[in-house]
């Protein structure tokens, strides 16, 4: 029987030919073993892809049911996990070689510069990623009352994203990097991830589009400006051009102090939409849902929406204080970067005030525990953010542990306890179970990464503190009271507390895991629950 | 318009939206936020009207203070060189010799210097000034170019096989890998130089590997492999190695030949800076074997 193509089929056919194609010009023409077997893994990835498509294209097309697609956020929920075991692992690896550097086994695929973006890298695009996919997927069916909008792209989205994952965290140890701060992968996993990403976009605005509420809920708000903004500093800091097909080496389109502006404009929005919008849509959901109460104040997250989304912008360049780049876009960066923190403290108290009447849920629920914690290492994170963006303050902080710890409350304290949160409400329903495996061992996970986080947030302080103040401190004569090789020596005991909250921090990462991994394959709920009944879809 | 269902526990009215069970309240923006707000912004205001702050057509607006980082740290670092400058007095002067000779610097400046030796010289040379291998001790007595203070200045200076037109140069060719002895040769060399320091060695190829010496060697090293100071090549009688005494590590060097950089630091540091270094060396050296 013949049928029509559509238009969304056609187009991922030709997307995914051209990857292939990318593949296997890559596998041919290409010169370094590492970047051949990139080569073969895109052709493979893309070859696979459109075989099964092809295969479905001569098939009746299957009625799609009426129900929600959940099946595409199993996989993202079990690729997060995976990251973040590997994402945390590597870290506190790193963390040991920074108190022992004899721990790198003199090898050049395992020295700090090669390893640190396969940490970054794993838990900021892996975990945090593949959680964003996996919880805007679920988010965005229920609080539309409607099935994501193709049965395609979700996984388009899905293995395309894991595949530029994969290619970036394999080329990192083989020396693949183009050297940018959280945007080491060169120009062929960036286009690729180009492509993943508009298909994310175009299947977020076509399943709101097709919703049966009358309003957009405001967490889809928050993952829309993370998918929008996402691709706008993705493509715009990847802007290169490569030297061959041959190798995987390119050269930035940007030089000197403007590639340091572009770089930061990028690598602070990632934190402002990846790390911070995309988790607020994750918190404005899971978070009522799991105390059962309404969202404190309507007005608030409006506020709070349009102040981080416009002030986020802005703010890069306070990465940059005190180098060549001109004084006034410093000033402004910081001034912006102040006015931020008023948007970024009405998250918070819209979070915390939405517990109220509920509190009771704290001490019961690990999941609500772990979710409030959050919200107030965001509140932290984003004041001391605001704090070291002022000029004298970043004199101080700058180029120290405590840029490093400042990092780690927001992710470890922030991002990775609400999606810890939000997983252990969302893995029961998605896969249909009574609840939780173990509450013990989920309360094990959050005290074990509570202590984690604490250890290593004030190791980092004291250190941070203690080398700025060593590097600044002169004698009666204007000369150095301390070498920098002393601040390394008084660093030691510092960084050894680091690698021990790190890896409490690992260990209650596994226990989560493995928590997970239990409820999965636990016995499923009795009678499936009916999250609300979805409308009849118009014929497309 | 009809009255809006309430929050049970709070007694906030509710906006009417419901998404999946999720419902909002229609509390107001609270005072503390919308003040923290105005605040924040006065602040910026006021920030934009000192400082430069925002891009105009041409240049950009450059504040009421006229504030510059640049201007500022060059001030700074002006005040800063002149403060040393009297602080480090004796080490404006050039001669280098009598500064040397004068016993009260080491207590007055020791400290001090140790931190800008620490900065600067110790990835190579270590914390303890005695080197590892491929950078040479400096408190062993052995000097390659001279332990004299105008002869460690000069090195300072100007570096050992450093990007400086004055720079030192020297050269241990690659014998083996460049053509000019075959292995049996380079094997027979190797076990004369390890006779020289007195080390285990095959009496038969070092007897044949005298004349290998002589005929490629010694025009740098010396007949008695003793080196010389006018071209850096190193003693090979003295038990101190650069890179290693072992039977292995001497081969290697004669195979594959060495050439050590030691960077220039003029330019880098000031010249009294370079002085206080050079006295630092002295002060650490053991001149005894000299």
């Amino acid at each position: 029987m013949q049928r029509r193509v559509p238009l969304e089929e056609t187009a991922i056919l030709c997307a995914l030919c051209l990857v292939l194609l990318g593949g296997l010009a890559i596998l041919g023409w290409g010169v370094p073993v590492a970047y051949v077997l990139h080569g073969w893994l895109i052709a493979l990835a893309a070859g696979w892809g459109l075989m099964w498509m092809l295969n479905r294209l001569g098939e009746t097309p299957a009625k799609v049911p009426l129900a929600y697609n959940d099946r595409v956020i199993r996989f993202g929920v079990v690729a997060a996990l995976i990251w973040a075991i590997i994402g945390f692992a590597v870290g506190d690896i790193l963390a040991w070689q920074l108190a022992f550097p004899a721990l790198n086994g003199d090898m050049a695929w395992t020295n700090f510069g090669r390893l640190r973006p396969v940490h970054t890298s794993g838990v900021i695009f892996g975990f945090g990623g593949n959680a964003l996919i996996a919880t805007s997927f679920y988010v965005v069916q229920r609080t539309s009352r409607a099935r994501l909008a193709s049965e395609t792209l979700p996984w388009l989205v899905f293995w395309g994203y894991n595949l530029f994952l994969v290619l970036a965290a394999s080329g990192y140890p083989l020396g693949i990097t183009q050297s940018k701060e959280y945007a080491e992968p060169e120009w062929y996993a960036d286009l690729l991830l180009l492509v993943v990403w508009v298909g994310y976009l175009a299947l977020y605005l076509k399943t709101l589009a097709r919703r049966a509420e009358p309003h957009i809920y405001v967490a889809n708000w928050y993952y829309l400006a993370f998918i929008v903004v996402i691709a706008m500093l993705h493509t715009v800091n990847n802007l290169s051009v490569p030297v061959s097909i041959a190798y995987p080496k390119s050269y930035s389109l940007f030089a000197g102090t403007q590639d340091a502006m572009t770089q930061w404009w990028y690598g602070h929005n990632a934190v402002g939409f990846l790390l911070t919008a995309g988790f607020l849509g994750m918190l404005y959901y899971f978070l009522p849902k799991a105390v059962n109460r309404p969202v404190y104040s309507y007005r608030m997250s409006i506020v709070g929406f349009w102040g981080i989304t416009f002030l986020y912008l802005w703010a890069g360049s306070h990465h940059l204080h005190y180098t060549a780049l001109p004084d006034w876009v410093q000033y402004l960066g910081m001034t912006m970067s102040i006015i931020l923190l008023v948007p970024s403290w009405a998250s918070v108290f819209n979070g915390i005030l939405t517990i109220n009447g509920a509190w009771d849920k704290v001490r019961t629920d690990p999941a609500v525990r772990f979710m409030m914690v959050a919200v107030l290492f965001y509140g932290l994170a984003t004041f001391e953010g605001s704090f070291m963006a002022i000029r004298p303050v970043n004199s101080l902080s700058h180029y120290t542990d405590w840029t490093v710890g400042h990092v780690h409350a927001g992710a470890l304290g922030w991002v990775a306890f609400i999606t810890f949160g939000a997983m252990y409400k969302m893995v029961p329903w998605v896969w249909k179970r009574e609840g939780v495996y173990s509450l013990k061992l989920e309360a094990w996970h959050f005290w074990l990464a509570l202590s984690g986080t604490l250890i290593y947030v004030g190791a980092m302080w004291n250190s941070g503190i203690t080398q700025s103040l060593m590097w600044q401190t002169y004698d009666a004569d204007g000369a150095f009271l301390y070498s920098f090789l002393d601040s390394v020596v008084e660093m030691h005991p510092y960084y050894a507390a680091r690698a021990v909250g790190g890896l409490l921090y690992l260990i209650g990462g596994c226990i989560g895991a493995y928590n997970i991994w239990m409820t999965v394959s636990g016995p499923k709920k009795a009678q499936t629950r009916q999250a609300g009944p979805i409308p009849r879809q118009p014929a497309e | 318009m009809a009255v809006k269902e309430k929050d049970p526990v709070s007694g906030t009215e509710l906006t009417g939206h419901e998404w999946d069970g999720i419902k909002e309240m229609d509390t107001p923006v609270p005072w503390a936020s919308r003040w923290a707000l105005w605040i924040s912004i006065a602040v910026s205001v006021l920030f934009w009207l000192l400082y430069p702050s925002f891009p105009l057509v041409t240049g950009y607006a450059k504040g009421l203070l006229g504030y510059s980082t640049r201007a500022e740290v060059a001030a700074a670092v002006d005040q800063a060189e002149a403060e040393r400058a009297q602080a480090f007095a004796p080490f404006q002067s050039a001669d280098i010799a009598a500064l040397a000779a004068d016993p009260a610097l080491e207590a007055r400046y020791g400290q001090a210097i140790g931190k800008l030796y620490a900065d600067n010289c110790a990835a190579c040379h270590t914390a303890e000034l005695t080197g590892q291998t491929g950078f040479p001790d400096l408190t062993d007595g052995h000097w390659l170019w001279s332990g004299s203070p105008e002869e460690i200045e000069y090195s300072i200076r100007f570096g050992i096989n450093a990007a400086h037109d004055d720079t030192r140069s020297a050269q241990m060719l690659a014998f083996g890998a460049d053509g000019m002895l075959d292995k049996a040769q380079v094997k027979e060399a190797v076990e004369f130089v390890l006779s020289l320091s007195g080390q285990a060695h095959d009496a038969d190829l070092a007897e044949a590997g005298r004349m290998v010496f002589e005929d490629n060697c010694a025009a740098c090293h010396g007949d008695d492999g003793r080196g010389g100071l006018e071209n850096g090549a190193p003693d090979l009688g003295d038990g101190q190695w650069i890179y290693g005494g072992s039977r292995d590590d001497v081969y290697r060097s004669v195979y594959y030949g060495r050439m050590g950089v030691m960077p220039a630091w003029e330019g880098r540091l000031s010249d009294a800076q370079i002085r206080m270094l050079t006295l630092y060396v002295l002060w650490n050296g053991n001149d005894a074997a000299d």
